[in-house]
């Protein structure tokens, strides 16, 4: 019986080769695209979850709410808490571990490499239960700057990777380097991972005892995590959390009564299988240990694997029911011998299912083929490890029964109904309109997802091309940015012999370049104005507002080409513009600021100009007044996505951490050999940190651009798919009417005409997809937008949609008239003696 | 074998009523050999189908074996007609994708026979029909009357104790059809009970009884006269 099936399918999918090519390329692709989807879906959403016990381990996130300003969020937490979390809360925390990163430089003879070292409490091992190569969990962390290194360290600088009881020379935080004894060799971490671990060291401790930022209720800056112990549910935890921080803990002492700490400071606990995909929306701008997924894509995605599948599906339950009058004798012959209704449906799912697993097939090699550029497009390693890899291969499997199922059900159900007296009687045709109005709704169906998917592609490159080359109010043009935050004291002879150089212009210092965000956020009170005193700017500015605060040296904004738009920048001939420390007690120092125009409606000033002149009070180094000299543009700072803050800059010599060089040279490659070689020379122990600035502005738009890559394949893979089905549908519509094509010519009607005809009963469908696709997409699009605070106008959708919609049908067009046209040529008479 | 009861049937399409069968009696004895008559549209094929329980009377009894299965389900239909029915075509609806063998062979399939007797039970009714030389070919390499004998091969491989042929030799020359004649009154008197629908009076004649029909009623039964 199955051979007798498997004979059947096998000879029909030979006969009639150009539908089952349709149906198997359309099916392969739709398949490639729904795998290709899964893997990185899978990659995504498995972070983490190798981990032993991952399940119990949740990270602290903090979050500061100030009334009236963006709040200020982090997935760090302040240095004090997890001991005091972990003693507090016994029942339901097994373990706690911080963690903290640096750049590091490890020093070996001559070379100097940078690298990134990792300082955690000695239980690190007991909450993230890596594997040891060498040494143990147990055996490990036994004395502060013992080192931990994974095996890829342990091959870089040592050759091997039995190494416990080597040192390695390290230069980190101080200017001395140490020697660190490796005590243990761990497992490279996969990919599949928020953790971002080379070198680890123990340390924490006194780090923390001895500096004010790390032992700090407040300032965050470590990684806290917990592990739970079992059957406790991270709801409980997080309540027992919150009640102490409001009652019990330091943060709660000495708040007026009725107000808690909870209404100005989160401590938000997050499940660590979660961290990579949800912790985008508790990072704020400052980002995390490794980057970041976004759960909205991977939905979005999802979507799109799953609408590809149901379009190629759709070109098989349509090309199959057009067809079944072809196979209706056999049904009706097999019923008249015995078989039963059920039998002839089986026989025909059997038969999309196998066609699926031939596509399937395909499929699978079109993904080997594809996956480098995949990979490439996605900055990722995927890879289709199937026989490594039992769960894949399960699941792909189950994705090919599904889609066979799906796509067979309905052509198997509509082809087992036929009954054989009327079929086996007379070679009527057993179409009914009913089923090809339902073929009509499933083609408008596959070009309302395609078109749907097209106009969101448009939207999405638009946005993405405009937030790249938008004014953000700054030239950033050859420029580039030199980390000097552990050589602050070489900057000014680095600066000297950098300006040597012929092809340097200037090099100027703040605190961040373009791109890099901070959040040093300060309070600011605005004091009496000698002009104006009114009681409601008065009970305002005493109240203080939090500004953002960036700091430079002379002469960073005119090389960024920022001018004033009222008042004047910092200049050194004034001699009153630079912040100077003070001591308790004394008198306040005296300082220049110049504001952003986002600041003067912060402070409640009603121009640019009514600010000059005026002071505001601060406490940096010491209780400071702030003369405002100068009011300067919104510039963008950072990713458009995030927008501009009231601002605040001041010259500040502490805090400047970048050098922004300036030039005009034909070789950058050249001019930073020699920038590297002047570096070389000053600092030898640290390596350099040397970035185009155009690229770091390109970094920041990564996320959108791989967005756009990947819907703008898959979109187009969408079409080609539907274009697919309807050149089929098309072909075998026209076969089926070449006799009333040969009437209508013997009539007198032209190609054109009989091309028109044809044409237009496929036009139907793609313009009643566009009139539901334009709505469903731009719905979609603008709640899209509004993710970002400067964004296309959503007019814009208007003419978008138009064009895509014009596009596609003339798409449709090209593929229907191809086929209407050769059939339209030929001669009627021919048409007419078939019979 | 049969007996049909005051059996109708009633098309009814878009409000226009057309009457098929109106009241029709016929009894059929287990191997008898009857042939039914008429001009076109006079519901020859519509009795047929009936009998061959591919289409169901509007009103009436059917007694098939002594049982009425006039309310049988199509599951209940489907059963007696795979063991007790052969069917023959005039356009001998074979199925283009399979071999000669394969397609008499379909006939077992839905029999629940192990394939080595299914086999020898096909090899052996190819023998029967003299098509055992084609039977890898493909029904499309066949002429018009090596595909009805392989239609009559198909029809009786499963041992049916009736045979309803529409118009077997209607497409068929004059040479060709009487081979299948032959090849039907050897079947009959084997004992297969043979109905027939024909046109060709030359052909009726084979059989032992004539039933003709016109406008949905039997008109008149003529027994032939033994010779």
């Amino acid at each position: 019986m199955l051979k007798n099936y498997l004979l059947t399918a096998w000879r029909n999918i030979i006969k009639n080769g150009m539908f089952s090519a349709i149906n198997i390329l359309g099916l392969a692709l739709g398949l490639m695209s729904c795998i290709l989807i899964t893997l990185f879906v899978r990659e995504e959403t498995g972070y983490d979850k190798w981990l032993p016990d991952s399940e119990r381990v949740v990270r602290m996130h903090s979050a500061y709410i100030n009334p009236g300003s963006q709040p200020f969020l982090t997935v760090r937490s302040a240095g004090n808490m997890m001991e005091a979390v972990r003693d507090y809360a016994t029942n339901e925390v097994e373990q706690g571990v911080r963690l903290i990163q640096f750049g590091a430089s490890v020093i070996q003879k001559q070379d100097v490499t940078a690298e990134r070292i990792t300082f955690v409490d000695p239980a690190f091992f007991n909450v993230f239960d890596l594997p040891f190569v060498y040494g143990s969990k147990e055996t490990s962390f036994k004395k502060p700057l013992d080192l931990v290194i994974t095996e890829e360290m342990a091959i870089k600088y040592f050759g091997k990777t039995d190494v416990v009881g080597q040192t390695l020379t390290v230069c980190c935080a101080g200017p001395e380097p140490s020697e660190l004894t490796v005590t243990g060799v761990i497992k490279d971490l996969p990919k599949a991972t928020h953790l971002n671990l080379d070198l680890v060291i123990f340390v924490l401790p006194s780090i923390i005892e001895n500096n004010p930022g790390l032992s700090s209720w407040t300032s965050v800056n470590v990684y806290t995590y917990f592990k739970m112990r079992e059957g406790v549910s991270i709801d409980e935890f997080q309540q027992r959390l919150t009640y102490w921080v409001d009652n019990e803990s330091p943060l709660s002492e000495g708040l007026e009564p009725g107000r808690k700490v909870s209404h100005n400071m989160k401590h938000k606990l997050m499940p660590l299988e979660d961290l990579h995909l949800h912790a985008k929306k508790d990072a704020g701008n400052l980002g995390d240990l490794s980057p970041l997924g976004d759960a909205s894509m991977i939905n979005a995605f999802s979507v799109i694997a799953g609408l590809i599948l149901l379009i190629a599906c759709i070109n098989f339950m349509n090309l199959a029911t057009a067809r079944a009058s072809q196979r209706a004798r056999e049904v009706a012959m097999r019923k008249v011998l015995g078989a039963s209704r059920q039998q002839v449906t089986i026989q025909f799912l059997g038969e999309a299912i196998a066609l699926v697993f031939i596509s399937l097939l395909v499929a699978l090699v079109l993904v080997e083929l594809v996956l480098p550029i995949y990979n490439q497009a996605l900055d990722s390693e995927l890879e289709l490890a199937l026989f490594s890899d039992p769960t894949l291969l399960i699941a792909i499997i189950v994705i090919g029964l599904v889609v066979g199922l799906g796509a067979g059900i309905y052509p198997a159900v509509y082809l087992s109904r036929f009954l054989p007296g009327h079929i086996l009687k007379s070679n009527k045709s057993t179409e009914s309109g009913r089923t090809s109005g339902f073929r009509t709704f499933l083609v408008v169906f596959q070009f309302t997802a395609s078109i749907s998917l097209v106009i969101c592609t448009v939207v999405i490159y638009a946005q993405t091309h405009f937030a790249q080359f938008v004014d953000v109010g700054y030239n950033s043009d050859n420029k580039m940015v030199l980390a000097i935050n552990r050589a602050r004291d070489k900057r000014e002879s680095l600066r000297q012999e950098l300006l040597n150089l012929p092809e340097i212009k200037s090099v100027v210092f703040s605190s961040e370049a373009p791109t890099q965000d901070n959040e040093n956020n300060s309070f600011f009170t605005l004091l009496g104005s000698s002009q104006s005193d009114d009681a409601s700017t008065n009970q305002m500015s005493n109240q203080g507002q939090l500004l953002n605060l960036h700091n430079m040296d002379y002469g960073f904004f005119e090389a960024y080409d920022v001018a004033p738009i009222a008042g004047r920048l910092f200049d050194q001939k004034f001699g009153s513009d630079e912040v100077t420390s003070v001591e308790t007690g004394q008198h306040a120092g005296a300082a220049s600021a110049v504001l952003n125009q986002s600041a003067l409606a912060k402070l409640g000033f009603n121009s640019a100009q009514e600010a000059i002149g005026r002071t505001v009070a601060a406490n940096i180094r010491g209780q400071q007044h702030f003369k405002i000299v100068g009011v300067i543009p919104d510039i963008y700072f950072r990713s458009i996505k995030f927008g501009v803050r009231p601002t605040i800059y001041m010259l500040n010599p502490q805090r400047l951490n970048v050098a922004s060089i300036s030039f005009n040279t034909n070789n950058p490659a050249q001019l930073r050999t020699q920038i590297e070689q002047v570096w070389k020379k000053h600092v030898p122990m640290q390596p350099i940190n040397l970035q185009f600035l155009d690229s770091m502005m390109a970094a920041q738009y990564n996320d959108e651009r791989i967005q756009t890559r990947l819907f703008s394949a898959f979109s187009i893979l969408a079409i080609l798919i539907a274009c697919l089905g309807l050149y089929g549908l098309a072909a075998f519509t026209t076969e089926r009417r070449t006799k009333e094509i040969g009437i209508r010519k013997v009539m007198g009607a032209r190609v054109r005409d009989i091309v028109g005809l044809l044409i237009w009963q496929f036009s139907k469908p793609v313009l009643i997809a566009n009139l539901v696709a334009w709505p469903i997409a731009s719905f979609a699009m603008i709640g899209w937008l509004e993710n970002f605070s400067y964004r296309i106008n959503p007019l814009w959708l208007i003419p978008i949609c138009l064009a895509v919609g014009t596009l596609l049908l003339l798409i449709a067009w090209a593929t229907v008239g191809t086929n209407a046209a050769s059939v339209a040529r030929a001669n009627p008479i021919n048409a007419l003696r078939q019979d | 074998m049969l007996q049909l009861k005051n059996l109708s049937r009633i098309y009814q399409s878009n409000e226009v009523e057309t009457v098929a069968l109106d009241q029709v009696n016929i009894d059929i004895e287990k191997g008898e050999f009857v042939a039914i008559m008429g001009p076109s549209g006079c519901g020859k094929s519509t009795l047929l189908s009936i009998i061959g329980m591919l289409d169901k009377a509007s009103d009436g009894q059917y007694i098939f074996d002594d049982e009425d299965v006039s309310g049988y389900s199509e599951a209940q239909l489907s059963q007696i007609r795979k063991h007790h029915i052969g069917f023959i075509f005039q356009s001998f609806n074979l199925i283009d994708e399979l071999t000669v063998e394969e397609n008499i062979e379909l006939a077992l399939l839905y029999h629940n026979i192990p394939a080595d007797e299914r086999k020898q039970k096909v090899a052996k009714v190819m023998d029967k029909v003299g098509i055992a030389h084609r039977a890898q070919h493909m029904p499309s390499q066949l002429s018009g009357g090596q595909q009805q004998r392989v239609a009559v091969a198909r029809a009786v491989v499963g041992n049916q104790s009736m045979i309803l042929a529409d118009e077997p030799t209607g497409n068929l020359d004059s040479a060709h059809g009487q081979e299948v004649m032959e090849m039907l009154q050897a079947l009959n008197e084997e004992g297969t009970t043979i109905v027939m629908v024909t046109h060709s009076p030359s052909h009726a004649d084979y059989a032992h009884r004539t039933i003709n029909l016109f406008d949905g009623h039997v008109v008149t039964q003529s027994i032939r006269q033994a010779s």
